[in-house]
């Protein structure tokens, strides 16, 4: 069960999930490049409830769709994720105009997409989004990998704001908590710390503001200047978030 | 490395232990100063070390071993503040920064090991991924399962000893010491001396003098140090190159002595002293060359080289490590 006061609420565009207009047989949508991540969500469940079968912190997972032509095969929708086995609470079907309302509005915590355009209006709203690309894992994992970002400039196009900046501290620590509801090693989640520029006071003063809200980071990487590329390409996160958690003078 | 703001140094009691720690900040602070250093090369070797290797840390791997890792990151934290005593690669890292040859990264497992500008901690995971993606040079590391793990993905690595007394090492010329078989260069030769007896390991290489042997783990490495060296002599620097590099070898000169020279020839390779022991042991020799860092297959002769004083490093690799001081070992009942 899922209490609403506790679960964190995570909304998937549904054309991240399923492939859109593939058959994948049966009149079921094929998987798409964010499956795997619903997959470690619900697998982070999962483990929460063996420890506790009464834990009230989960995730909350929606999906969301503005795809007219997925509107109109909303049952198939419902059917496919049937017939992956996903946990899904809720479908929200939206226009454009009233889609970032239609997040605030299901106290939507993170939204994920592997729209550009999407993440940046609804980032702008306030909504804390994420961009799935090339860069975040599309493999099967067993484990959900979030990376936290600390003074990269990894998506220039986004601004964060005030607002924005307290939402992904806000997100990040609840990440925490579920993370120390388990062991040092075996863990269904794994959250990963990385600095691009500074050197290691930027880095160690990230790690101690992550600390101040609750987070302790599995790894974390202090690149000092080093090209991010090939540490992502190793680290395959399943999402990452930028900004919040510099730990420089703002 | 990046630039980096003037950061607060902690003041720090002057103890005996800490004065080690309070030298390598200094160093390291003053490659952020104007004093004039020695021409920078655009091209820097990379070397990834991992925390143990850089610090002493028995203590604290005594509690990771009988206490269970929970309470080794707590330990970690309750004194995250405290600096930790150097390691047996600490003179190497040192040197090899101050004189601007090395860009590094440090590999730990916990946040409290935090000294360098660009680190990782992995989480215990394998860094194999990692030394790759950043073209590392050179893998220091107490664990030879990792280092094993890198040799076979082609990185050059070897895990560090302490030696048993404090030596003098220079602070303005990085020395480094090798062996040549199954080190620099394969274990083929080695191979045929376990297997058949020097008598025909002198004959095969005199009838293959002029054929190269094939590469050992750390040839690559060696190329590597070349590069940087050739940047100082294009500058007519070569007397004070801050690089010296060394093979000591079980070898003669006269019998098996000039298929090695040839074979660094014909990589395009430099080392600056050869010296041939003749089966003499390496200890009292490595007392004198004072190397940051002497590699070498056989546990025998890092033995050796420890009891006298010099950073020994052991590289897992070839047909050595199935001897012991030319004996075969008993393999052991592997623990599950």
């Amino acid at each position: 069960s899922k209490d609403s006061d506790h679960a964190v609420v995570v909304a998937v565009a549904s054309r991240a999930v399923f492939e859109p207009g593939a058959g994948g047989g049966d009149g079921v949508y094929a998987e798409g490049v964010a499956f795997p991540l619903l997959q470690a969500l619900q697998k982070v469940n999962e483990r929460l409830l063996e420890e506790n079968s009464a834990e009230s912190l989960l995730f909350d997972i929606v999906l969301i769709t503005t795809d007219s032509q997925q509107q109109q095969q909303s049952s198939q929708l419902i059917s496919s994720t049937k017939h992956y086995g996903l946990e899904v609470s809720r479908f929200c079907f939206s226009t454009e105009e009233d889609f970032s309302e239609s997040l605030l509005k299901n106290n939507v915590q993170l939204f994920l997409s592997t729209d550009r355009n999407e993440v940046s209006q609804t980032s702008q709203k306030g909504v804390l989004s994420a961009l799935l690309d090339e860069y975040t894992a599309s493999c099967p994992s067993e484990q959900l990998r979030v990376l936290l970002c600390g003074d990269a400039v990894i998506r220039p196009d986004t601004n964060p704001t005030p607002a924005s900046r307290q939402a992904a501290q806000s997100f990040s620590a609840r990440l925490g908590k579920m993370r120390q509801r388990f062991g040092m090693s075996d863990s269904p989640l794994s959250i990963t710390l990385m600095t691009s520029c500074g050197g290691r006071d930027s880095c160690g003063g990230a790690l101690q503001t992550l600390r101040s809200l609750g987070i302790s980071a599995d790894e974390a990487y202090c690149l000092a200047g080093a090209p991010q590329g090939p540490i992502l390409s190793v680290l395959r996160p399943h999402f990452l978030l930028s900004d919040g958690f510099s730990g420089l003078e703002d | 490395m990046s630039e980096m703001k003037p950061s607060d140094v902690a003041a720090a009691e002057d103890s005996s232990e800490e004065q080690d720690w309070n030298a390598a900040k200094t160093f390291f602070d003053s490659l952020k100063s104007n004093k004039p250093r020695p021409p920078k090369p655009r091209f820097a070797v990379s070397i990834a070390v991992s925390s143990r290797t850089l610090f002493n840390m028995v203590a604290e791997r005594k509690i990771y071993e009988e206490e269970g890792v929970e309470k080794y990151v707590a330990f970690q934290v309750e004194h995250e503040n405290e600096p930790l005593k150097p390691g047996p690669a600490f003179p190497f890292v040192k040197v090899g920064l101050r004189t601007s040859l090395f860009t590094h990264f440090q590999l730990a497992f916990n946040l409290s090991d935090l000294t360098i500008e660009r680190f990782c901690m992995t989480g215990g995971k394998s860094p194999i991924g990692y030394l790759e993606a950043y073209m590392t040079n050179l893998y220091l590391s107490k664990d030879s399962d990792k280092v094993t793990e890198a040799i076979e993905a082609g990185i050059a690595a070897a895990t560090v000893f302490m030696p048993e007394k404090e030596s003098e090492l220079s602070d303005t010329q990085l020395r480094v010491a090798f062996d040549g078989d199954a080190v620099l260069f394969s274990d083929e030769s080695e191979i045929i001396v376990k297997q058949h007896g020097l008598d025909t390991f002198f004959e095969h290489e005199k009838h293959f003098e002029n054929q190269p042997l094939a590469q050992g783990p750390l040839k690559c490495f060696l190329e590597a140090l070349g590069k940087l060296q050739r940047k100082f002599y294009s500058k007519n620097e070569r007397l004070n190159c801050p690089i010296r590099t060394f093979l000591v070898t079980a070898r003669s000169a006269a019998s098996s002595g000039a298929r090695v020279l040839k074979t660094l020839r014909s990589w395009g390779l430099e080392i600056d002293e050869a010296l041939f022991l003749a089966g003499a042991p390496k200890g009292p020799l490595l007392q004198k060359i004072q190397p940051h860092i002497f590699f070498d297959d056989q546990m025998f002769h890092i033995e050796g080289a420890k009891d006298l004083g010099t950073i020994a490093a052991h590289v897992p690799y070839g047909i050595g490590q199935k001897y012991h001081k030319g004996k075969l070992i008993e393999q052991p009942a592997k623990k599950e």
